[in-house]
């Protein structure tokens, strides 16, 4: 999922950032102008006066008026050699105007001397100055550049100015990109840390590893946890009492009535007493098979109950257990285990497959096979049970999983909670439910689970 | 044959004790693992019946006193718990069967029976299943007392499957039995040896074929 960049933490921060970085920007360009324009502004200033000087030195010593034209008529050069600008001059004496532009602007000069001023001059604006040399004779000069080319000058000043600062911002932006991505780094990490968990991984997390900003989430979660954990425990102690409370007295009825049906001999009452029985044996199979499913539920159990088992010891033992009610059925009660070991609650599973194999039984007809699988198959492992019996028709194997439903016209008490609480106890362990069938023949129905734990060699001796 | 039983519901226990009794037991009962310890003390039982949820003392420490004492009575846990960590606990103590409330009168019968026959032939190195008599330490075999000539295999493999009678045995721990050297031989070795078992032991004794798990030798005729 991609989230918006404004609702990051590194897009909050380059918002909160960027205007007043782009004002500080702005600003400081502008003072770099303004400091770094004088100075050019100067330089330039300081050879148009040293060419008035020049021309007023040579209009001093210049006794013909076409001299002194000819010598000042070199100032282009002397300025800015073969430079786009253009420079003009005049120089006058008593008013009379010696030699130059004769409407060229002059300044009069008084206490400051030379004088600089900015004018238009033939359509073009100009810098310029105006100089009266100390002597007998009273002479002004006044030359005068176009300003294209100390413009084009305090240009390039601008621009590199803008430029470099421009390089900052964007070193600014990425360093703080940079910067934010290693501070978040631990705020990451425990965002990780708390996504790798399993759901029922409830044990804090550690406060004191936790930044200092996140650290009273941390603990608020950890007394989430803990919260958490406590209604667990307490649901599955209450469950756990509940099945024993039940138990004893179911119990002792049953026996009660096993004893009462050896003792009473044959008679009417020996028939009503083993349909009692029967009834009760129900009634203490459906308080088991609803208990169970109460404490199959994923939110009542904590990681600490998961531990490896051995799924082929678990078939073997489970083999062993029904095996006589199997051949008095006489049914081919059999095992295929390839060494696999899972990580799940070991009971819950073994409750699984007993409940298979109790509906394998209880449902295949004489001289048929129940068959109890292991095994693992791309790296996952898996569970199995499969008959050769009627089977489930397809369109009623998502039904079966449903507590409480049962396959229309079957024989038998069950009280169809046998799937369901399969279905439950793979929802528990992220395992898969598969209820289908072999090549359209009787029943199987198989547990995947996420993972499997391979057996090493030394482990199966 | 005695049999102490321990549990403190009292429908339960005397129901049971009456269930035993008129199978041919001789049953004492006792409400607590206290009181368990004092008839333990002064008296011999073949078998202990020990429900886990007693008061006071628990039944997982009881067993484990009882494994510490005396390492050959048989203990059956009867229990209304039935998580796995309780069951694989109390078979770790020692205890030699593990059964969930509610059971089943008939199911405890014969679990009381085959115990007490296992601690029999540990006691005695006699198997007796219906007509046929195992006698472990004089390696001899009879069916309804005429003796059985069997090969040093066959041997082997039915003392194995006598000592482990009515439980299911590997075909690779059979295969252990009968070689030094495993390795030499194949399965199907154990299967022949089997065969030629069944041929002789005729209707004697039954060894069952368990499909992918192993055999089994019935432990009742």
């Amino acid at each position: 999922m991609i989230r918006p960049l404004w609702n990051t933490i590194r897009g909050r921060l380059l918002a909160y950032l960027l205007p007043p970085l782009v004002l500080l920007l702005a600003a400081g360009v502008y003072l770099d102008y303004k400091t770094g324009a004088a100075p050019v502004r100067d330089a330039y200033d300081h050879a148009l006066a040293s060419a008035a000087f020049a021309i007023a030195l040579h209009a001093q010593s210049a006794t013909q008026p076409a001299e002194l034209a000819r010598v000042a008529g070199g100032i282009d050069n002397l300025l800015h050699p073969g430079a786009r600008a253009r420079a003009y001059y005049v120089v006058r004496a008593d008013g009379r105007v010696l030699a130059g532009e004769a409407d060229l602007p002059i300044a009069t000069v008084g206490e400051t001397n030379p004088v600089f001023f900015d004018a238009r001059f033939r359509g073009e604006a100009v810098r310029v100055v105006t100089y009266s040399p100390p002597g007998r004779q009273p002479l002004t000069v006044s030359v005068a550049e176009t300003t294209a080319e100390r413009d084009r000058a305090t240009l390039r000043l601008l621009v590199s100015e803008v430029l470099t600062d421009i390089v900052q911002l964007l070193a600014t932006v990425v360093l703080v990109w940079i910067g934010v991505a290693l501070a978040l780094r631990p705020m990451l990490r425990l965002g990780d840390q708390i996504a790798m968990r399993s759901p029922r991984e409830l044990s804090p997390l550690d406060a004191q590893a936790a930044p200092g900003e996140v650290r009273a989430l941390v603990t608020e979660l950890n007394r989430l946890f803990a919260t958490l954990g406590d209604a667990a425990r307490a649901q599955q102690h209450f469950l756990a009492n509940a099945a024993h409370q039940m138990r004893t007295p179911l119990a002792g009825m049953l026996i009660q009535l096993d004893l009462l049906i050896t003792e009473v001999g044959e008679s009417r009452v020996r028939q009503d007493l083993v349909a009692l029985r029967r009834s009760a044996q129900n009634l203490a199979h459906t308080a088991d098979q609803l208990l169970t499913l109460a404490r199959a539920d994923p939110a009542v159990h904590l990681a600490d109950e998961f531990a490896p088992l051995d799924c082929g010891r678990l078939i073997e033992d489970v083999v062993a257990q029904n095996l006589d009610r199997a051949l008095l059925k006489g049914i081919d009660l059999g095992a295929q285990i390839e060494p696999v070991r899972i990580d799940c609650v070991g009971w819950l599973i073994r409750e699984v497959l007993t409940n298979l194999v109790d509906n394998a039984i209880r449902y295949v007809p004489v001289g048929g096979h129940v068959t109890v699988r292991c095994g693992a198959n791309g790296g996952r492992a898996y569970l199995e049970v499969e008959d050769d019996g009627a089977g489930i028709p397809p369109d009623q194997r998502q039904a079966v999983r449903q507590r409480f439903y049962r396959v229309p016209n079957t024989p038998g008490s069950g009280c169809g909670l046998g799937l369901a609480i399969a279905d439950e106890v793979a929802r528990l362990h992220g395992a898969e439910l598969e209820i289908g069938d072999c090549d359209g023949v009787g029943t199987r129905v198989r547990l995947r689970f996420p993972e499997a734990i391979e057996l090493r060699s030394a482990d199966t001796a | 044959m005695r049999v102490l039983i321990v549990e403190d519901d009292e429908v339960i226990a005397s129901t049971m004790s009456r269930g035993l009794r008129l199978h041919g037991y001789v049953v004492e009962h006792v409400p607590s693992a206290e009181a368990a310890s004092a008839a333990l003390l002064n008296e011999q039982f073949d078998l202990a019946i020990v429900d886990l949820g007693l008061p006071q003392e628990d039944g997982t420490s009881l067993v484990r006193r009882i494994r510490r004492t005396n390492r050959t009575l048989p203990v059956v846990v009867v229990t209304a718990r039935d998580s796995i960590a309780d069951r694989v606990d109390t078979l770790d103590l020692g205890a030699d069967d593990y059964l969930v409330k509610p059971i089943a009168l008939a199911e405890l019968l014969a679990r009381c029976r085959a115990h007490i026959r296992r601690a029999r032939v540990v006691a005695s190195s006699q198997v007796q299943i219906g007509s046929l008599g195992v006698d472990l330490e004089g390696r001899r075999v009879t069916v309804a007392s005429e003796s059985l000539d069997l090969t040093r295999r066959e041997w082997l493999v039915l003392e194995y499957l006598a000592i482990n009678a009515g439980r299911i045995v590997s075909k690779e721990r059979l295969l252990d039995a009968i070689s030094s050297a495993p390795q030499d031989l194949s399965l199907n070795s154990v299967e022949a040896v089997v065969s030629r078992l069944r041929a002789k032991l005729g209707e004697a004794a039954r060894i069952r074929t368990i499909r992918g798990l192993g055999y089994r030798l019935d432990d009742e005729p």
